[in-house]
């Protein structure tokens, strides 16, 4: 049984259709890429399972149990993470206290046992200097931080939305190296890139979106040579 | 550093205990009336650390003074007693409209509380049996009889009880929701913060501290009336306060009220019918040129000296 799915997902704002009936499964421990053209309506996806947004119809069912109607605080708690494709670190806190965050409302533990946990986060992700204020922090920690803050949730399912966007190329690898630390760990991971060879590279399977729809799905390899992905990003040959 | 610091706040508590014994009526009065709205300054933050701007503190300060003086009217409740119910009927009054009015947000919860103040007020206003209409009502004797140092420590104890509530509030994971909240709900939502529930407990408490602070000032004074209680100098000399001491800290509104409460009063006596003039432009040029206020200001410049 997939961890997660959705059910023929719509989500429309006014006239516009952001998804249309959009079905795919994410298995135990995989990592799922999701790939598309810009506007195609990735992070509406990621925001619709995750609760910002309710869908207009179908359903995201989690663990055989449909979390459509529930808010976003409980959906995390249940074990939904995710990290934001425009970093949203919480100014006036430290790198530490950011991460706490995570731990103290998504898990109910207390300061101290977060800060144990967050510590430890840290740590795992290779963060240092962990007091210094949010302000101080480089675009790889920032990005680190925030999967930190998901991961401090104690998710079951992680969704990275573009976080190697902006990274050069040894910090792009090194985050490839955190995703497959994480994965290790027994968390299924979906990752939205723009990055192709971060999907090849990390990804056991993609789905494709375009213009709210799911048009391919399969090995990365497969799906590139697929010609409707092609003119989706390329546009239709005359 | 640390036991330093405990001895300076229990020097500061000491004198503030002792005061009465070596002022006159006079600067105690004086006293009385900077911690009322020290504490209203401070209850004002607590909430603005949510990202919340409240018009309403005047609405909830008088529906306290309302409740206080009417229980003590009509079924002689003793007035400490009345004190504490004043302040339940702002807790459980904010937690009812706070299920409504929370949902909004920023320029509109704002409005929206201005307004609630305003409500409270008309609705006392024709309430005549109950409240004595546009009148008001008059208390047999103020509390202690009216003794000015008796007042200035009942006054005293609600305030140390409000910066302690304040500084619970900075020091457990309320900071954490609070100030998440107030940065980025979506972040906060998705981190598992319940925004709501969180918004509706800081309302209501401070709220609550509003109503108390409402309803000794009524037994101070032994008469509400709804132009009195519900004056919107209760909710504007507070914001002031905060602004100049510095948001989203307990020092902040505390070192604010000190200031201006002491300035405010000696231009009083200097210039009694220029002095709201010259506190106005001293309330603009701090804003000008300190943004952060006087506490935000010089933490900042501690830290750049380090």
């Amino acid at each position: 049984m997939p961890i997660l799915e959705t059910k023929y997902l719509t989500k429309t704002f006014g006239g516009l259709v952001a998804l249309n009936e959009v079905c795919f499964e994410l298995n135990e421990n995989e990592i799922l890429g999701i790939i598309g053209p810009n506007g195609a309506g990735k992070t509406t996806f990621i925001n619709v399972i995750s609760g910002i947004y309710l869908p207009s119809s179908g359903k995201v069912v989690f663990h055989g149990k449909d979390i459509s109607e529930l808010p976003a605080h409980i959906r995390c708690k249940l074990g939904i993470g995710r990290t934001f494709q425009i970093v949203r670190p919480l100014q006036g806190l430290s790198l530490l206290q950011n991460v706490m965050l995570g731990s103290l409302f998504g898990r109910g533990n207390s300061l101290k046992e977060a800060r144990k946990e967050a510590r430890g986060i840290c740590e795992f992700l290779d963060l240092a200097q962990i007091e210094r204020d949010i302000a101080k922090l480089t675009v790889l920690e920032i990005k680190k931080m925030e999967i930190a803050r998901a991961l401090a949730t104690k998710p079951k399912i992680l969704f990275l939305d573009e976080v190697m966007a902006g990274l050069n190329i040894d910090e792009t690898k090194e985050m490839i190296e955190s995703v497959q630390k994480i994965r290790a760990q027994g968390i299924s991971i979906c990752v939205i890139e723009h990055v192709m060879s971060v999907i090849r590279e990390l990804t056991e399977r993609v789905i494709v979106l375009d213009r709210g729809e799911k048009i391919a799905e399969g090995p990365y390899e497969g799906v590139s040579d697929n010609p409707r992905v092609i003119s989706a990003y390329l546009g239709e040959e005359e | 550093m640390k036991n330093w610091r405990y001895v300076a706040y229990t020097v500061i508590i000491a004198i503030a205990i002792l005061f009465p014994f070596y002022t006159g009526t006079y600067l105690q009065h004086t006293a009385t009336a900077i911690l009322i709205y020290l504490s209203l300054a401070l209850s004002w933050d607590m909430l603005l650390r949510t990202g919340q701007i409240s018009f309403g503190i005047a609405g909830f300060f008088g529906i306290g003074g309302y409740a206080a003086a009417l229980t003590h009217l009509n079924w002689g409740i003793d007035p400490l007693l009345g004190i504490i119910l004043g302040g339940v009927a702002a807790f459980f009054i904010a937690l009812l409209l706070g299920l409504i009015v929370l949902h909004l947000r920023g320029l509109y919860f704002a409005i929206v509380t201005l307004a609630l103040a305003e409500i409270f007020r008309v609705i006392v206003r024709n309430l005549h049996g109950l409240t004595g209409g546009p009148e008001g009502s008059v208390l047999p004797t103020a509390i202690f009889g009216g003794d000015p140092s008796k007042i200035y420590w009942l006054v005293l104890a609600i305030t140390i009880i409000t910066i302690i509530v304040s500084e619970i509030f900075q020091k457990t994971r309320i900071y954490f929701a609070t100030t998440s909240i107030r940065n980025d709900e979506l972040v906060a939502k998705s981190s598992g913060i319940d925004i709501f529930k969180y918004l509706i407990f800081v309302f209501a408490v401070t709220s609550a501290i509003q109503g108390i602070i409402g309803s000794s000032y009524a037994h101070q004074y032994a008469f509400v009336t709804p132009e009195e209680t519900f004056h919107i100098h209760f909710t504007l000399l507070p914001m002031a306060m905060c602004l100049l001491g510095g948001m989203y800290t307990t020092m902040g509104p505390v070192v604010g009220a000190l200031v201006l409460g002491t300035i405010a009063d000696y231009l009083k006596l200097q210039l009694p019918y220029g002095h709201l003039l010259v506190y106005g432009v001293v309330i603009v040029i701090v804003i000008l040129f300190m943004p952060r206020g006087i506490v935000g200001t010089v933490r900042e410049r501690l830290e750049r000296g380090k």
